[in-house]
């Protein structure tokens, strides 16, 4: 068994990952969260369930009213997901450890064979972006086959999250410490950020003062959700308009 | 096993000791050099873990852009879009995401069927005999009785028959979506012939423009190629080296499109044209010089009075308008769909002049044909489908040919085409679904999904260069479906005579071979190879073929200024007190509503999933008593429907709006009986260029005292404010 103090614990070495938002020019088109269900392999769960705010959207893109007719504006399209806080409120809530901190890669995990369902975390969560297997949604036959095998299938009474698809970070860093580099700025990017058509979604290394991320986030008029609940959240806005 | 023992030290260990074992059976020292292979080898560009990649062409609409599907163990995991590709630079949009589901669809129509008109069910037949049944069809009918319909999709197919027909003389394919009809391709290319004196397909330079005026052109969701100009809108917004774009959309319903514009105006519809030709004047004014004669007839004041705006407004926007460079006038959407749609669409162009930015950058173009492309060919209009019609109801087409298209549920139903059915003596359809028009067929020989099949698709209009985007297998077939291609060439080679003589080919890839080695001559190539198997392999690789060059034209637009236009507003049928506008929704589009991902995509605007809603103001659902989810009737002169309410803040008062996509009878479990269709309310009323009048309607509203409770994304958030759970 490797022992906790074994591990590299460097968040320099091992790479912190963040991602930029701009909702000037979010269209609200939804490729990013058809890409993120294309990708990590989230269920849908049918009309009715989605009417009791059951679906299992790991992002989705919020929009309020301001003003009334015929003054009214809809305000930035939003899009929502898992901010992979530095300081979750998530995490200290679990009695089994499945939402856990991953020094390594500076990102919420969420252990599906740990979780028992029961769903502090959710209700922990200050950005509503937690979404639980309420039944095991079926998928029939042959949909099955377009299952990502990088990607665990949950089932019933399992919570499940964005994880800035891990499965490639990992895939990236293999293959980048087989070549014996670093992984580079660029040389891959989450499932949305890759569909998105207007660019509105940026993902990279945030510890990498170099990468298009840091210096986007860096940017004056950048916003954090929720900054003052001291969440330290990984994911920058920039508000529309 | 201790604790010092993992997992991958077992691993470790036993490979040693199968070493181990091939040395103490004393096979000799070479046996220590045996590399042992995978137990299960897999086909030769195949390992186990490891992702194939596939360049390929999306078919979920016609804007054809390039795909990269990573396949792992000869299933299709994921789309991306291709980097390649400059029409979509590795983009996507929701539907691309979203074609694994109709590849993997549980209802798709799994093998070639003979089946009984308007039953469910059909007896399997086997493809010899469907082939045989094809070339029956065209040998023992005229040339002339031999119809075929197609979609906008599978451009290759549609060089396949145009060759047909020329060497056999049956009809010439007919081409028709619903897609096409909603964007007014017709009015934009006929707009465009007068003012221009060229037909072809505008292509506006939104990236590049400093203004964006819009009339109705909803082109962030499905207008003409969503995914480049999402893209040009982007670009509006951060470009580069200048300063934030502006954006003003002129429209009775806040589109998503509108959602993002600075400055959304609701006038009333029908209107559209003289506020454009208001505007121009107001401009041409605060710039100066002679006021050209296509504005000079316009009473400004009169326009803002009627399109229910003030003059201030109107003002407003030109101030705008003639203290910028680089505006940009696009026509579009619902604006088009009216019966003075065309002069809409020339009113709107002509604003262009004003900004004099024909052929520059952020100003209109038109879009360069494709390669291999001689002339611009659109879908038919809804009037010519209406001859379409009356002939198959006249008995002239004695079999019709169906692919890539669902036109009972596309076209409107008071279009007749369901009922035209009965005068065709035998309809045959390539669907890969059960869909409504399948279950109106006599057969239904399923073409494969589009990631199982090769073609190309020409690129229409949204980018710069010249684009062929090819398409091929990504997997094998998963059903016994079979390419129409094939099935045609098999069929006619069958048949004989002339058929024979016009399809020389073995089968689909040869065909294809022949159809893309012309461009191996062509100049300006981004790859070129010396012999056609090099050239065709790139072909595959890099998901098709594009020029270099910028392929686009400036429209000669010497004469826009003195022309005269007309500005009289719009007529509507119907004797209701709200106007009636239906919008493509932007996630299902015409043919999303069987994928269960994009049912459960929840509307830009509003966050309904799964199902129909009538939008209407708050205002209005009070002076009426209706609240959310309450089922009304619409009324309008071609049918009625009920359909449950949706308080909307962002439409007029006077005007109601209806999400096209769902409302399937057919079409497999997530499509069938869900929600409704809003053509099902268009009477048959065209404008000018033969486009149908779709947002000319005028419908009434009954309640029905029912209640439906609609599904949707913004319930768990709140809305106007509420917080999270006080209403549910």
């Amino acid at each position: 068994m490797i022992r906790p103090e074994e591990i590299k614990m460097s968040a320099e070495e091992n790479g912190k990952w963040g991602l930029v938002i701009d909702q000037d020019i979010c269209t609200g088109c939804q490729a990013c969260v058809a890409a993120c269900a294309m990708e990590n392999n989230i269920s849908f769960v049918g009309e009715v369930d989605a009417g009791y705010g059951r679906s299992m959207h790991w992002i989705r893109i919020e929009r309020f009213w301001e003003g009334e007719y015929p003054e009214v504006k809809m305000t930035p399209n939003q899009p929502m997901l898992c901010q992979q806080c530095g300081h979750a409120t998530c995490e200290p809530v679990c009695p089994a450890f499945a939402t856990v901190h991953s020094q390594a890669e500076q990102l919420n995990l969420q252990v599906y064979n740990r979780c028992v369902g029961t769903r502090y975390c959710a209700n922990n969560c200050p950005y509503q972006v937690r979404a639980f297997n309420w039944r095991d949604y079926q998928r029939p036959e042959p949909l099955p086959n377009q299952l990502n095998p990088d990607v665990t299938v949950r089932r019933m009474g399992v919570m499940e999250k964005c994880t800035f698809c891990i499965q490639r970070i990992h895939k990236a860093q293999d293959k980048a410490k087989a070549e014996g580099r670093e992984v580079v700025d660029g040389e891959f990017t989450t499932a949305c950020a890759q569909a998105c058509p207007a660019n509105a979604i940026v993902f990279g290394r945030v510890d990498d003062p170099e990468s298009l991320v840091s210096q986007l986030s860096h940017r004056g008029h950048g916003v954090k959700h929720l900054e003052e609940l001291g969440t330290l959240p990984n994911v920058t806005y920039f508000k529309g308009g | 096993m201790s604790d010092k023992f993992s997992r991958r030290d077992f691993l470790k260990l036993a490979g040693v000791g199968a070493a181990t074992t091939a040395i103490l059976t004393g096979c000799g020292p070479a046996s220590r050099y045996v590399k042992r292979e995978p137990y299960m080898l897999m086909p030769e560009y195949n390992y186990n873990g490891q992702s194939t990649y596939y360049a390929t062409t999306c078919r979920e609409c016609a804007a054809g852009c390039g795909l990269v599907v990573r396949t792992s163990q000869g299933r299709a995991i994921k789309t991306e879009g291709n980097a390649n590709n400059p029409l979509n630079l590795g983009k996507t949009c929701a539907r691309g995401q979203a074609t694994l589901h109709g590849l993997y669809n549980p209802d798709r129509v799994t093998d070639p069927i003979k089946r009984t008109r308007g039953a469910a069910a059909g007896t399997t037949v086997a493809w010899d005999d469907a082939i045989q049944t094809v070339a029956d069809a065209l040998k023992n009918n005229k040339p002339e009785e031999i119809a075929f319909l197609m979609g906008t999709t599978s451009d290759h197919l549609f060089d396949l028959l145009t060759d047909l027909s020329a060497q056999a003389g049956i009809n010439a394919p007919v081409r028709f979506g619903a897609l096409s009809m909603f964007e007014a391709r017709a009015t934009l290319s006929k707009a465009a012939e007068n003012l221009f004196g060229e037909a072809g397909m505008p292509f506006f330079d939104v990236g590049g423009a400093q203004v964006v005026i819009s009339f109705g052109a909803n082109f962030l969701e499905t207008w003409l190629s969503p995914v480049p100009y999402t893209r040009g809108f982007a670009g509006l917004r951060e470009g580069q080296t200048k300063k934030r774009g502006t954006f003003i959309q002129f429209e009775a319903r806040m589109s998503s499109t509108a959602a993002k514009a600075d400055e959304w105006l609701p006038i009333r519809p029908g209107t559209e044209a003289l506020v454009a030709l208001a505007i121009g004047r107001l401009a041409s004014e605060l710039r100066g010089g002679p006021l050209p004669r296509v504005f000079a007839e316009v009473d400004t004041a009169a326009a803002a009075d009627a399109a229910g705006v003030k003059l201030t407004a109107l003002e407003h926007i030109a101030e705008i308008f003639a203290a910028s460079a680089g505006v940009l006038a696009i026509p579009g959407g619902s604006a088009l769909g009216q019966s003075n749609g065309l002069a809409v669409a020339e009113a709107v162009l002509a604003l262009n002049a004003v900004a004099d930015n024909f052929g520059k950058a952020g100003g209109v173009f038109f879009s360069g044909l494709a390669p291999s492309q001689t002339e611009y060919q659109r879908p038919a209009s809804a009037m010519e489908m209406q001859d379409f019609i009356q002939n198959m109801t006249d008995g002239k087409y004695k079999v019709l040919f169906v692919h890539g298209v669902n036109p009972v549920f596309e076209l409107p139903a008071s279009s007749g085409f369901k009922a035209a059915l009965k005068g065709v003596e035998q309809v045959i359809s390539f669907a890969s679904f059960p869909d409504e028009t399948a279950l109106e067929a006599d057969f239904v020989f399923p073409d494969h999904h589009a990631l199982e099949s090769w073609g190309y698709q020409r690129v229409v209009t949204g980018s710069a260069q010249p684009v062929l985007s090819g398409s091929q297998p990504v997997v094998s077939p998963f059903y016994n479906t079979r390419a129409t291609v094939d099935v045609l060439i098999a069929a006619a080679q069958l048949a004989g005579g002339k058929f024979a003589e016009a399809m020389p080919f073995k089968d689909e890839v040869e065909f294809l071979r022949s159809k893309v080695a012309p461009l191996m001559s062509e100049a300006d190539g981004f790859f070129s190879a010396a012999d056609l198997n090099t050239f065709m392999a790139y072909f595959q690789q890099y998901g098709g073929w594009w020029k270099t060059t910028d392929g686009r034209t400036a429209p000669n637009a010497a004469d826009v200024f003195n022309r005269e236009l007309d500005a009289s507003e719009a007529e509507f049928a119907g004797e209701g007190e709200f106007f009636f506008v239906p919008f493509v929704s932007p996630t299902l589009a015409e043919a999303g509503a069987n994928k269960p991902w994009l049912q459960e995509l929840p509307d830009p605007t509003t966050t309904v999933m799964w199902n129909t809603w009538v939008e209407i103001n708050p205002e209005t659902a009070h002076e009426l008593g209706l609240e959310d989810d309450d089922v009304v009737k619409i009324i309008s002169e071609a049918g009625e429907l009920e359909v449950p309410v949706y308080r909307y803040p962002a439409i007029r008062p006077d005007t109601i709006a209806m999400p096209f996509g769902q409302g399937h009878t057919a079409y497999g479990q997530y499509a069938a009986g869900r929600g409704s269709n809003p053509a099902d309310l268009l009477g048959q009323h065209f404008n000018e260029a033969g486009d149908l009048a779709f947002a000319g309607m005028k419908v009434k509203i009954e309640k029905t005292g029912k209640k439906q409770p609609l599904s949707r994304m913004e319930s768990i958030m709140g809305v106007y404010g509420v917080g999270l759970g006080e209403e549910h």
